[in-house]
Order: C-alpha cells, then sequence, then structure tokens
C-alpha cells in the first residue's frame, strides 16, 4: 500500500479567538482530484494554506510527500513541488506572462532561462493562451489570467496542485474555459485539492469531496455517493441550498 | 535696491547650491536604500524585528532635524575619537533621520500591494527574501513614486538647516554675501526665488506621477 | 568613549531657568502660531474652493509660494528683510518692541504652516463625496450654508488627524526660530551644551521634551477620533 502524499494529524489553526481548524486529521492520496467544499469560514482555505505552510498552523502535523512540514529545513523546495491557484489570479503586475511563469523555476529550480521560457510556452500553449506570452497581466482577462496562474504553478512539475475558489472571482462566461484545464489536469494524474462551489465540477471530475463546516470534517465520500447519499444532515443541507442556486 | 549683487557673485552662490544637492542627493540615495530594511522589519512577522524597527521610526519622528544634527555633531567626535568634515557629520545625521520618514512611506507602499501577493509568490518556493526583493519592493515602488518625490523636495529644503553647523550650503553662501555686502533683501529674496522655483517643480512632478500611477502600461 | 554623566546639572542654575524658559517659549510658540495657522489655513482652503478663479488663483499661489520655500529661509526673510522693506518711522516702531524674535517666529511660523494646513483642508473637502454637496442644494441651501452646516462639520471630523499632527509640526519647526534668537527649547540644550560640554543630558532634555509633546498629542487624538468618529467613515478601528 503506497504512502499518502499528504498526512494531516491532529492540525489546529487559530486567528486570535477564533479557532479556524479544529483539529483535522485527514489522509489524501496521489493521483486523485480531491474538492473541498462547505460554508464561508468553514476552514476550507485555511486547509490549503496549511499544506504548504503559507499559514502557521498552532498545533497538529502535516507530512507532505514523507517530508515533515513542522520539522523541515527546506520549505522552499517543498512549496516549489506544490502549485497554488488563488482566487483573485495574483499573478505579478509588473512582470510579462512569461516571465510570471519563467521567474520561480530560475530563482527555485536554478533552471536556466532558455530552457525556462521552452517549457513556459509548453504550459501557456496548453492552458491555451500561448499568444499572451508577452503581455502584462491588465491586459488579459480574468479567464486568460487565471490560466495564466495555472500556467505558473504548473512550471514547476509539482506533485500536487491546490486551488482556492479558482473561479469565484471570474465572470461566468469565462468559469468554464478555467474548469476545462482543471478537468485535463485531472484527467492527466494530477493530484489535486480544490477548494471551490463548483459543485458539477465535483460531480464530474472529482474522484471524492470533503465537506467542512466550522473548522471541522463533516463527511468524505467518493463524489457520487456524496451527492446521491449525503451522510450527515449539514451536507444535505448544503448540497440543497447550493443546487438551488442554480 | 540693487540686484547687481546677484550676478556679481553667481559663482558663488552656485557653488552654494550644488553643495545643498549634493548633500541633499547622497541623503536621499542612503537613506531610502536603509529605510527599505527598515521597512521590511516594521512588516516583519518577529516581534524582535518589528519593535526595534518601530521605536527608531517614532523616536526620530518625534525630534526636530536641526536637533538630531546637534546630536550627532556632539556624539560622532565622541564614539568616533576623531572630528569628521561637517559636509560628513550632518549627511549621516540627515540619513539617519530621513531613513525614518522613507521608511514609513516605503511601508506603507510595501502594504499596498497586499499580503496575498507575498503568499502568491511564497507558494511557488520563492524565499522570503526572493520574495521582498524581486515580487513586492517593485510593485511598492510604482506604488510610491509620488510620496517619494514630495519627500526628496522636503529633503532639499531640509539642507537649509546645515546653515546652522556652518556648512557652505546655498543659504549659508547667500547670507555670507549678503552681509558682506549688505544687501540683505535683494540675496534673501533671491535665494528664496531659486528655492521656490526647484521646490515648485519638484511638487509638479509628484503631482503628474500621482495622477497617472494608476494608468496601465 | 569617556563620558561621565551628571544629570542632576539640568536642574542647577543657570542651566535650569535656561530650560524653563526655553520649555515655556516653545509651547506659547507653538499653541499661537497653531492657532493663527489654523485659521489662516481655514480661510485660504476655503478661498480655493470659491466659485471665482481670482480667489482660486489667490488661495492657490499663496499655498504655492508658503509650502515651497523652505520654513528657515522664510524666517530670515521676516527678521532680515521684511523690517527693510517697511517705512522708516513703521521700521523704528518695529525693532523697538519687545521681542521682536518671538514675534518674526510667530509670523514666519503661522504663515508657513497656513499653506500646510490650507492643503490638507482642500484634500480633506474634495475627499467628500460629491452626492453629499448634491443633495444639500437639492434642499435649496445655498453655497455658505451647505459649508457651514454638512460640509464642514463632516470634513472636521475627517481632518481632526491632519489638524493635530500640524501643531506636532509646528512645535518641532519651532526648533528653527533659534536661529532667529527665540529661546525656545533646543537652543537652550545648545547653550548648555556650550556651557557645561554636557551634551548628552542636555540633549536628551530637549529630545525628551518633544517626545513627551508628540506621544501625548498622539494619545489625545486617537481619543478625540475615536469619541467624534462619523460611524461607518472612520470609525472602524
Amino acid at each position: 500500500m503506497t504512502l499518502p502524499l499528504i498526512q494531516i494529524k491532529n492540525l489546529s489553526l487559530r486567528y486570535g479567538d477564533f479557532l479556524a481548524l479544529n483539529d483535522i486529521s485527514i489522509d489524501f492520496m496521489q493521483k486523485t482530484c480531491v474538492v473541498i467544499c462547505g460554508p464561508s469560514g468553514s476552514g476550507k482555505s485555511s486547509l490549503l494554506r496549511c499544506v504548504n505552510r503559507l499559514e502557521e498552523f498552532d498545533s497538529g502535523e502535516v507530512i507532505f510527500d514523507g517530508e515533515n512540514l513542522n520539522t523541515t529545513k527546506n520549505i522552499s523546495q517543498i512549496r516549489s513541488n506544490i502549485g497554488m491557484v488563488f482566487q483573485h489570479f495574483e499573478l505579478y503586475p509588473h512582470l510579462s506572462i512569461l516571465n510570471n511563469i519563467t521567474l520561480a523555476p530560475q530563482k527555485v529550480k536554478g533552471i536556466q532561462r532558455n530552457e525556462a521560457e521552452d517549457k513556459a510556452y509548453d504550459l501557456l500553449d496548453r492552458v491555451g493562451i500561448i499568444d499572451q506570452a508577452k503581455k502584462y497581466p491588465d491586459e488579459l482577462s480574468g479567464g486568460q489570467q487565471q490560466r495564466a496562474a495555472i500556467a505558473r504553478a504548473l512550471a514547476l512539475e509539482p506533485k500536487l496542485m491546490m486551488f482556492d475558489e479558482p473561479t469565484s472571482a471570474l465572470d461566468p462566461e469565462m468559469i468554464s474555459e478555467v474548469l476545462r484545464v482543471m478537468r485535463d489536469l485531472a484527467q492527466n494524474g494530477m493530484t489535486m485539492l480544490v477548494v471551490t462551489h463548483e459543485m458539477g465540477f465535483a460531480r464530474d471530475v472529482a474522484d471524492e469531496v470533503v465537506f467542512m463546516d466550522k473548522g471541522k470534517i463533516i463527511e468524505r465520500n467518493d463524489s457520487e455517493s456524496f451527492f446521491d447519499n449525503p451522510r450527515s444532515d449539514r451536507a444535505q443541507e448544503f448540497i440543497d441550498k447550493v443546487l438551488q442556486k442554480i | 535696491m540693487d540686484f547687481s549683487v546677484i550676478p556679481n557673485n553667481i559663482q558663488f552662490l552656485m557653488l552654494g547650491l550644488m553643495r545643498s544637492f549634493q548633500l541633499a542627493g547622497f541623503t536621499i540615495i542612503l537613506s531610502l536604500s536603509v529605510a527599505c530594511f527598515i521597512a521590511i522589519g516594521r512588516v516583519s512577522s518577529r516581534r524582535t524585528i518589528r519593535y526595534p524597527s518601530a521605536i527608531f521610526v517614532n523616536l526620530l519622528r518625534s525630534n526636530p532635524l536641526i536637533l538630531i544634527v546637534f546630536w550627532f555633531f556632539f556624539l560622532v567626535p565622541l564614539i568616533t575619537g576623531k572630528t569628521l568634515p561637517e559636509f560628513h557629520t550632518v549627511l549621516i545625521a540627515f540619513v539617519v533621520f530621513f531613513a525614518a520618514y522613507f521608511a514609513e512611506i516605503v511601508r506603507s507602499g510595501i502594504q499596498s500591494v497586499g499580503a496575498i501577493q507575498v503568499k502568491a509568490a511564497l507558494s511557488t518556493g520563492l524565499t522570503y527574501s526572493q520574495t521582498m526583493r524581486l515580487i513586492i519592493l517593485p510593485q511598492a515602488f510604482r506604488n510610491m513614486l509620488p510620496a517619494l518625490v514630495t519627500e526628496c523636495v522636503i529633503v532639499f529644503q531640509g539642507t537649509t538647516i546645515a546653515y546652522v553647523i556652518g556648512m557652505r550650503e546655498f543659504l549659508h553662501s547667500t547670507s555670507l554675501v549678503a552681509e558682506r555686502t549688505v544687501r540683505p533683501v535683494e540675496l534673501y529674496l533671491f535665494a528664496a526665488l531659486v528655492y521656490l522655483v526647484i521646490c515648485f517643480a519638484g511638487t509638479r512632478l509628484a503631482l503628474f506621477l500621482e495622477k497617472n500611477k494608476d494608468k496601465s502600461r | 568613549m569617556n563620558y561621565e554623566f551628571d544629570w542632576s546639572l539640568l536642574l542647577q542654575e543657570p542651566n535650569w531657568s535656561w530650560v524653563v524658559e526655553g520649555v515655556s517659549n516653545t509651547v506659547q510658540l507653538s499653541l499661537l502660531a497653531w492657532i493663527m495657522a489654523l485659521t489662516l489655513g481655514i480661510v485660504i482652503g476655503a478661498i480655493r474652493m470659491s466659485k471665482f478663479p481670482l480667489l482660486r488663483l489667490i488661495g492657490t499661489t499663496y499655498v504655492e509660494i508658503f509650502r515651497n520655500i523652505p520654513l528657515l529661509i522664510q524666517l530670515f526673510l521676516w527678521f532680515f528683510v521684511f523690517p527693510l522693506l517697511l517705512p522708516e518711522d513703521m521700521m523704528r516702531a518695529w525693532n523697538r518692541l519687545d521681542g521682536v524674535p518671538f514675534l518674526t517666529a510667530l509670523i514666519g511660523l503661522s504663515l508657513f504652516t497656513a499653506a500646510r494646513i490650507a492643503e490638507q483642508i482642500r484634500s480633506g473637502i474634495s475627499s467628500i463625496p460629491k452626492g453629499q454637496f448634491l443633495a444639500a442644494y437639492s434642499t435649496g441651501l445655498t453655497e455658505v450654508q451647505t459649508f457651514r452646516h454638512v460640509i464642514i462639520p463632516y470634513a472636521f471630523r475627517v481632518m481632526i488627524p491632519a489638524i493635530a499632527s500640524e501643531f506636532l509640526t509646528i512645535f518641532k519647526n519651532s526648533a528653527l526660530t533659534l536661529t532667529i534668537g527665540v529661546a525656545e527649547i533646543t537652543g537652550a540644550a545648545k547653550t548648555i551644551e556650550a556651557y557645561t560640554f554636557r551634551g548628552i543630558e542636555a540633549y536628551s532634555a530637549a529630545s525628551l521634551t518633544y517626545m513627551i509633546t508628540t506621544a501625548s498629542v498622539v494619545i489625545f487624538m486617537s481619543w478625540l477620533e475615536h469619541t467624534l468618529r462619523i460611524p461607518g467613515l472612520i470609525g472602524k478601528r
């Protein structure tokens, strides 16, 4: 039996008095696409940020690919093996799209500029915006920017891709182009953690769904079973409310 | 009124003006550099760095520049055991003083970029110092350019204080000529005019930068 | 570094009376100049928002002139140049006045700071949403009434921090007046240093005065802001 890619044990995170993550223990295996959903403030984004230690958690352990995040001396290298995509894209506005993508490979992995650029063009082609390479972020639409952000995260050939509400800030007509890229990634075997409200994606693409509320994991199931047969009342309530909106 | 004293002494006066520019120029370059570190210290998550930076800034901003100059003139010979030329001592005082002011501008520039850009950069494996250097500071500078230019004008105006310790900058040169030719009216009005023109140009530049800073590429 | 500290010398004569005189002059000068600067600054700020282009031009010219000439030069102009430009008998009367340096300093500081205050008022008023003006006019209020009853109270609360910080600026700028002979605190410290060679004690006394004043004003200011705040505007802290 293979070791899980991510092992989380008794993870807790506080913001002042507010308990964002309450003693969470969960494992994630390679090559699975997991959607994490739940109401606002349930701790979904915080959970993601603990996995690459962008948030310093208060207690518990996170072990990524065998390395304990508490004791590692190499957090930079670990982070370069995890790609993260943010709700508001967070491209660097003062750099061209191409440079946005080639920056980390050069600075973190020491890859030569030419090689990094070739790789970048490949990725831009994969996400469908190769002609935008020399432009600056503010010249692109939201959907294009998010796809560029995905390419930036992929440039480091990560073992895990994390998406923090990747389509929440997009106009409706641009959501599908981003979801399409994410679906391709999942189908090609990328390990993915996706925080999203896009239940269609959860049902059709994700292997598993994790439902969180108030800092705790309420339910975890394969995606079909989750939607057809939620085990908890809160999950059922949530599904009803979200599907009603559509 | 006899304004011919001005062209008659123009070389001497312009030499003084050069010195003022030198003092201002070196001050700006040095204190801005120091200020970047202090500003980063101000936003650091470690208390052992954050508190001293805050104390430094607040201490210096509570004191008049002229008092800081007096402090350094007293302390520098005491500590180093020898007397430095006036320009150097004044420069040190100015750099320390204005570093506190520039630090506040840089700090607000850094904070205007937003913490999530920091997280985005860190998430790709960049170290904190790479993030600051390559991602945050370049963006911050663009945002704070108008405020920086305004502060530079203030530095230039501040060089007049070097008069008090006898440094031969523009105001001092003016007062020497005024005494010698007994024509204070013409000379001080001339000095006022020169500063007026230079500083007005500076504030106009700052205004222009402010208006254009939100324009996209 | 060879230095023997002797803090008690500050309490001895003549040092102590220099300190007292210095602090007293600094406080008086700063308060008076601040009040004068506020008054003049508000007037000029108001002029700059006037309908009449000529008035606006006068206001802007004033601000640009008094902001761009360094304070020290302004003090010199008032001290050395101004009396010479007066008609003979007025000049003699002026020179015979008690405390010419203090008066000169007062005029110089007030006019300089008034320009700064006028600028802050302008930016304070322009930060008010245009809708407020429109709403007031639409109910029939004249421009003057609108300013008096709607705009000024609103702007005042937004400008409290700036106004208080101007007091601190004047307080620190008062140090420059030592160059025209005002016995304020930095000058007193310098005199004590020259007299006793104990610069650290002397300058510490001066620095302490400035720092305590700064801290007190900042604390008072946050209390004031908190008390007078407009909920929802600058309310949420």
